[in-house]
């Protein structure tokens, strides 16, 4: 008797788990398949790709297994890239953070023309790289630009900004973190508009000045704000190359692995299957990171 | 106990900070595959050997054809009136002119992609760094049946321009945009430094020269190399040249780049940035920066020559390319671009192509595009009266097309040679880096490039 008691609930809970997991895949299913066939698929193809020595276009690759994995990592290259790309990624993110952290400062207040400000700052974001970088280039040219003239009147002489690799990257890192300032200053600007202003009187009621107040109260309030931006900035700077082909077209100075990876598969080399063993090192390294936020760094972020 | 709770501490929930996280990974690798179908590992390249013409007896041409352009030489509206001069002239052809490209390198690229993602053009617009890769990739098709069946008059294209397609007894684009280096001067500066009014006969007459003009002209540099992307490979083969060197034996894979003449040759222009301070390597454009009367000489191409004179403040004066001391004769390579016919394509779309490009480099629209670009005329016949007549320069790059002589294999066949060729430049002229490690590090680069791309599919 007992079991048939216990049965009969089962029975009628089986049935309508049944039903909620056809509508559950009616509605996943779809979504599924694009993201396996224009996700998952090129990955898993792009991986094979990474085995073959193979001309881009050309009809025909030969395998290599793990060649082109063994000659990035033996021949130094490995090394200078990785390097490249450590500066480029830890530079753009921590300034772009920082300062739009402080530009989110200066336009949470309402003060006339705050919008207008906030559209300003904003702006470069949504301009192409290659255009942004072009730009620039005539702006940085130690010859004719317009920062070697300001240079000149002051009596100083223009760095080698295109010629010289350290200079070079110091200027990608420049002109990066001016592009994407705007975004980390509007999303600062929502989460410093979402800071309860209770908490803030609160403590200015117990005798925290304003620096104590910012960093004990606006600051891990900010974490998840800081958080979503690191995600999503460390994932810009890791894929970024529009801009560094506009403005380092041999790729002497701010050869990073996404950069690396297109100048060798795409540009006149068109070492498609080196290209492609570069995309799985990234994507390895993408995988490692992103792990690391979900599992440490989430951990030390404050929700309301 | 909250279920969301643990499955978040979990890990199993996809939230949205997840859901950015992951959703981003796939992006990064996706980008080569994302091309289209892949290669096979069951066969080879076409490999040395006799090659197949297509029969076009029996084809009729298409009605509608495609050209992709990068536009060199600022060429759109030209070239928009002669495809507009073409599609007017009879009415069973109709061509689409497309700008697949800011350069040559963007138009190589999307072509290279066409190739698996389909769209193929029906006639392309491919440099002299880039034409014997489609060859090698059985890419695009030999000509010379078409010539025949078209009827064009080989013979009075010039010989050096189209015998720079000849590979395998057969040709495999058409002259068009096609150029040469050359030496750029400012008049004011030569006259204040008292100078003749023309170019260096040789290197090291003009190795005299530079220190009176750096010291009279006021200009930051007597003579500026051009941007190394794209310039460097080609435009120092006559500097190797003329010392006896190469990047390769004439019309051979031999890489001789670092050879004792190619070191000297090198040696000497190095001297002049970092021993004399007399130089310096342009960062964007060389001939923006010439304009503007930042150096007294410099190297560009027969494509900048309108540019230059229309951007520059003084009287511009143009020379052929200095001799050196082993070559005393002046020489200069040829460079710039042609047209050719992808394979991937039908034969019917292949002849309406050829149809077009007999009349692009017929005499009259050779001279309307080297009148409009700077370009020199690619056809023995074209009287050049016009263009010598509105730019009395251009008369030194037509003077000088006999001196020319085809790029060294290095450069032009190795995929990625130019772009190696480039670096190493730049670790000289820009890093102060000793030019024989450096000539001796190019050399094991081109040789593997050789070895890995080439050799498999020739």
């Amino acid at each position: 008797m007992t079991a048939v008691t216990v049965k009969r609930p089962r029975q009628a809970l089986s049935g309508r788990r049944i039903r909620e997991w056809l509508t559950f895949l009616a509605f996943v299913l779809p979504n599924v398949a694009l993201i396996v066939v224009f996700t998952y698929r090129p990955l898993f193809q792009n991986i094979y790709y990474s085995t073959l020595n193979w001309t881009l276009g050309s009809k025909f690759a030969t395998p290599v297994g793990l060649g082109n994995y063994r000659e990035f990592f033996a021949s130094g290259e490995a090394s200078k890239v990785l390097t490249t790309t450590a500066i480029f990624t830890v530079a753009t993110v921590g300034f772009t953070l920082a300062l739009g952290l402080g530009v989110a400062l200066a336009l949470n207040r309402k003060l006339p023309g705050a919008g207008f400000a906030q559209a300003t700052v904003f702006a470069p974001y949504i301009l192409s790289g290659y255009g942004v970088g072009l730009a620039w280039l005539y702006i940085f040219d130690p010859n004719i630009g317009a920062l070697s003239a300001i240079l000149r009147d002051i009596g100083l002489n223009s760095p080698e900004w295109i010629n010289s690799p350290p200079w070079t990257l110091t200027m990608v890192i420049i002109v990066y973190v001016w592009k994407n300032l705007g975004y980390a200053a509007v999303v600062y600007l929502a989460g410093l508009q979402a800071v309860p202003a209770e908490l803030l009187e609160a403590a200015d009621l117990d005798g925290a000045g304003p620096v104590r107040r910012f960093f004990t109260v606006t600051v891990p309030l900010l974490s998840p704000t800081t958080f979503f931006l690191m995600v999503t900035t460390i994932l810009s700077s890791l894929q970024a190359f529009d801009l560094l082909i506009a403005m380092d077209k041999l790729g002497r100075g701010s050869r990073t692995l996404i950069f690396d990876a297109y100048l060798t598969g795409f540009k006149e080399q068109s070492q498609a299957g080196y290209s492609a063993m570069l995309s799985t090192v990234l994507f390895a390294i993408l995988v490692v990171l992103t792990l690391i936020q979900l599992i440490v760094v989430e951990r030390r972020v404050h929700y309301r | 106990m909250n279920t969301s709770s643990n499955l978040h501490r979990s890990g199993l929930i996809l939230d949205r900070r997840r859901f950015l996280g992951l959703s981003a990974l796939g992006i990064s690798a996706a980008a080569l595959s994302a091309c289209g179908g892949g290669p096979s590992t069951s066969g080879g390249g076409t490999g040395a050997g006799a090659v197949e013409q297509i029969d076009f007896s029996g084809v009729k041409p298409a009605k509608e054809i495609t050209f992709w352009t990068s536009n060199p030489g600022d060429s759109i509206k030209v070239s928009t009136e002669i495809v507009e001069a073409f599609n007017s002239s009879q009415s069973d052809i109709t061509v689409k002119l497309v700008t697949a490209g800011a350069d040559y390198e963007e138009i190589a690229q999307k072509f290279q992609t066409a190739q698996t993602g389909g769209d193929l053009p029906d006639i392309i617009n491919l440099s002299d760094v880039w034409w014997f890769r489609y060859k090698m990739n059985d890419q695009i098709i030999p000509l010379d049946s078409l010539f025949e069946a078209l009827e064009f008059e080989t013979d009075d294209y010039v010989d050096s321009l189209l015998g720079d397609y000849l590979y395998d007894d057969a040709h495999w684009a058409v002259p068009w945009a096609r150029s040469t280096p050359l030496f750029y001067y400012n008049k004011e500066h030569w006259k204040k430094a008292g100078l003749p009014d023309q170019g260096p006969e040789s290197w090291e007459e003009f190795d005299e020269w530079k220190t009176k003009l750096a010291s009279a002209s006021g200009a930051k540099f007597a003579f500026q190399f051009p941007a190394l992307a794209g310039y460097a490979g080609w435009t120092l083969q006559n500097n190797l040249w003329g010392w006896g060197g190469g990047w390769s034996k004439e019309a051979s894979f031999d890489i001789t780049c670092n050879s004792s003449e190619a070191v000297e040759a090198l040696s000497f222009l190095k001297d002049w940035v970092y021993k004399d301070k007399v130089a310096g390597v342009a960062g964007v454009d060389q001939i923006q920066d010439f304009a503007a009367g930042v150096a007294s000489a410099t190297v560009g191409s027969t494509g900048d020559l309108i540019t230059a004179i229309t951007s520059a403040k003084f009287d511009v004066g143009v020379a052929p390319l200095p001799a050196g001391p082993a070559e005393t004769e002046k020489i200069c390579p040829t460079g710039g671009s042609g047209v050719g016919i992808p394979k991937d394509i039908s034969p019917e779309r292949q002849l309406a192509a050829g149809t077009f490009i007999k009349f692009l480099t017929e005499p009259e629209q050779a001279i309307k595009f080297s009148e409009a670009t700077g370009y020199v005329p690619i056809r023995k016949s074209a009287d050049p009266a016009t263009i010598v007549k509105k730019t009395p320069q251009a008369q030194v790059a037509i003077d000088q097309l006999p001196n020319t002589r085809s790029q060294d294999y290095a450069r032009v066949f190795l995929p990625g040679g130019d772009l190696e060729m480039a670096n190493h430049m730049a670790a000289i002229l820009t890093e102060n880096k000793d030019v024989q490690a450096e000539m001796d590090s190019l050399k094991t680069a081109l040789e593997k490039i050789y070895t890995d791309q080439v050799e498999p599919l020739i």
